[in-house]
């Protein structure tokens, strides 16, 4: 295990890699504004949030629009649980990622049948549903008023004051992301997905079970998104229905990894870094003066992307400068690991 | 009992006709272009926002103005088929659907900066004014979006059935290749339809404004249960948008009168993922046609 890792390090992407995983861990010593600091933690969420969806979004291929309803439901069950039972909000993350990783499973079985719009329409509907179940089921969700988070402060209530914490809990988070991806791009099961993605009669003739990988796939990705649903209500120490189901929340999370590149571990974290910050700095110049503006520059780029890049940043640099590279969507993997693998 | 229920069901149904008249256009632009439109429900707030201030700075009554907003629209959609349907007519239907949540986001947004946030509406003599029929309530104004809504969808069979172009139409629907073999530019059908579709929309917005508030996320309200009906009637089922449209009119209408006004959307949704379930080709869609979307 030593030697590959050796071997990973002395490769650019591998020490460029802990270059920057070093760089964060040191910036806020360095940087106590806390917009920037803000603005990383942001970034890194959509990583994150980018990542997981990219486990079902990119490497199987199922193009969902309603993983704001993993979200939402993570964030709902830990806090619900934790203003009824008063659960430690640690605990009640992992009890939320049962709760969403059992209905991912629940939803997500049916809908495998759906191909193409029909699928991705189903996953919209389904989050809509639930946030309006939410809003009307007001005597114990608080409905649309929401819920502010007690400010008990502290690593055990999984609230601060500062900044930093909430930067080093996320990195970990995206980390983890990342580290899982990477493992299943190289893994057995990422290549049953990639074997669906491309064409699921053919990777079920050739003995994939589709329907198992698939739901495999789902229920990790979900799992993963309710831990983002957490860490966002206690970053903001509020949830409301209309914001934790918004459609606006799912296609963030499936834009990230697509400006990035889709299907690669590495993708989400380069679609969060280019967009995230835009997107902030955006509002923050454009919002408090001129409404609606910089949502118009926002979906004038979405339109762009789609028309001018449709294979992401990696797609385009890979297109760029590899050639003869044979497989173009399975990512940063070097040729000899891929091997070695078969 | 009976009375209320008659009562609920010719509210439903005069709803439902304007949910008909978004879904049809809505459903044509999928049947010939195989793109689900996320922005048509902006086109929708566009032509209301038309209507208003055509009422409000030129005095023009709401179904007068249809005469200017219509074109209008149509214009519109051309555009907007050139500038963003158009380069990604061969494109993966998910970098379909981005590119027009895109367009909504920014036709949304748009109005927001221009018009802001407010909630307008416009005054008529009619706005309020409502017949009595054997001893049933009916709105005026959504008596006529109803009539006008059969009338249109008529027309709009007959244009299919009986002309060159409509003929064409369904030849591109029908299948690309054979069409484009028989002559057919099919550009210009993509073309055409998606400013046909934009313009029935763009008369829906102007019948509906009489009884309505516009404002920038209007088109999202509408644009959720037009994907309903679509998918209920069968994706680029003409007739099966209009029948389906009346089906959601109905059930919303009962579901809000004796479950909660809240809920009804929820019972719609559950509708629609019922439908997807059980029966993806809608009710009237043939089957195997809701993988006409795939790539």
């Amino acid at each position: 295990m030593s030697r590959p890792l050796f071997q990973w390090l002395r490769h650019p992407k591998g020490y460029l890699s802990l270059l920057g995983l070093v760089a964060l861990i040191l910036f806020p010593l360095v940087v106590q504004n806390p917009f920037v600091l803000h603005l990383l933690i942001m970034i890194l969420f959509y990583a994150a949030l980018g990542g997981a969806w990219n486990i079902i979004g990119g490497f199987a291929g199922q193009l969902s629009l309603g993983h704001a309803a993993f979200f939402g439901v993570g964030a709902y069950s830990c806090i619900l649980l934790n203003l009824y039972t008063g659960l430690n909000p640690w605990v009640g993350m992992v009890v939320g990622m049962l709760i969403t990783s059992a209905f991912a499973a629940a939803i997500s079985y049916p809908c495998f049948r759906l191909r193409g719009p029909f699928f991705t329409l189903a996953t919209i509907a389904f989050a809509e549903v639930l946030r309006i179940l939410v809003i009307y089921f007001k005597g114990f969700t608080k409905g649309s008023v929401g819920i502010t988070i007690p400010q008990k402060m502290g690593l055990a209530n999984f609230a601060f004051r500062e900044k930093a914490p909430y930067l080093y809990i996320v990195l970990t988070f995206a980390a983890g992301v990342f580290l899982i991806s990477y493992f299943i791009q190289k893994s057995r099961f990422g290549y049953d997905l990639a074997a669906l993605r491309e064409d699921e009669d053919a990777a079920e003739s050739l003995g994939v079970n589709t329907t198992r990988s698939k739901l495999k796939a789902a229920v990790l990705s979900a799992a993963l998104t309710s831990i983002g649903g957490v860490f966002y209500a206690q970053y903001i120490l509020f949830i409301e229905p209309y914001s934790e189901f918004s459609l606006d929340f799912s296609i963030q999370f499936a834009l990230v990894p697509m400006i990035g590149g889709m299907g690669t571990a590495a993708g989400p974290i380069i679609g969060s870094f280019v967009l995230t910050p835009l997107q902030e700095l955006l509002r923050s110049w454009l919002g408090g003066s001129y409404a609606g503006l910089h949502l118009v520059i926002y979906g004038c780029i979405l339109m762009l992307v789609v028309i001018f890049m449709p294979q992401g940043i990696l797609g385009l640099i890979k297109g760029r400068f590899a050639y003869g590279e044979k497989r173009p969507s399975s990512g940063s993997i070097p040729q000899e690991d891929r091997a070695v693998e078969g | 009992m009976l009375r209320e229920f008659t009562q609920l069901t010719v509210n439903g149904l005069l709803q439902g006709g304007i949910y008909s008249l978004i879904s049809i256009g809505l459903t044509l632009i999928f049947g010939v272009t195989r793109i689900v439109n996320f922005a048509h429900g902006e086109f929708l707030m566009l032509a209301m926002y038309a209507t208003y201030f055509l009422f409000h700075l030129a005095g023009m009554d709401p179904y007068l103005s249809l005469l200017i907003v219509t074109p209008l629209l149509f214009v519109l959609g051309l555009i907007a088929e050139r500038l963003v349907i158009h380069p990604i007519l061969n494109a993966p239907s998910f970098m379909q659907i981005f590119s027009t949540v895109g367009l909504s986001v920014a036709l949304q947004n748009a109005a927001l900066f221009f018009f802001s946030a407010d909630y307008r509406s416009i005054r008529t003599s009619y706005s309020t004014r409502t017949l009595l029929a054997s001893g049933l309530l009916i709105s005026f104004p959504r008596l006529v979006a109803f009539i006008a809504s059969i009338l249109i969808s008529l027309g709009l069979f007959l244009l299919l059935k009986k002309t060159y172009i409509g003929r064409a139409i369904r030849a591109v629907a029908q299948n690309r290749t054979a069409s484009t073999l028989m002559g057919i530019d099919i550009r210009r059908i993509y073309l055409f339809t998606f400013g046909l579709g934009t313009a029935l929309v763009g008369m829906a917005g102007g019948l509906l404004m009489p009884v309505y508030y516009v404002f920038p996320t209007v088109g999202g309200l509408f644009v959720l249960t037009a994907f309903v009906v679509v998918v209920l009637g069968g994706m680029g089922n003409i007739t099966g948008a209009f029948i389906g449209g009346l089906i959601i009119g109905v059930v919303e209408s009962y579901s809000g009168f004796y479950l909660a006004t809240q809920l009804k959307e929820a019972v719609y949704f559950a509708i629609f993922i019922l439908v997807l379930l059980l029966k993806p080709s809608g009710l009237f869609g043939i089957v195997g046609s809701e993988e006409m979307g795939e790539k």
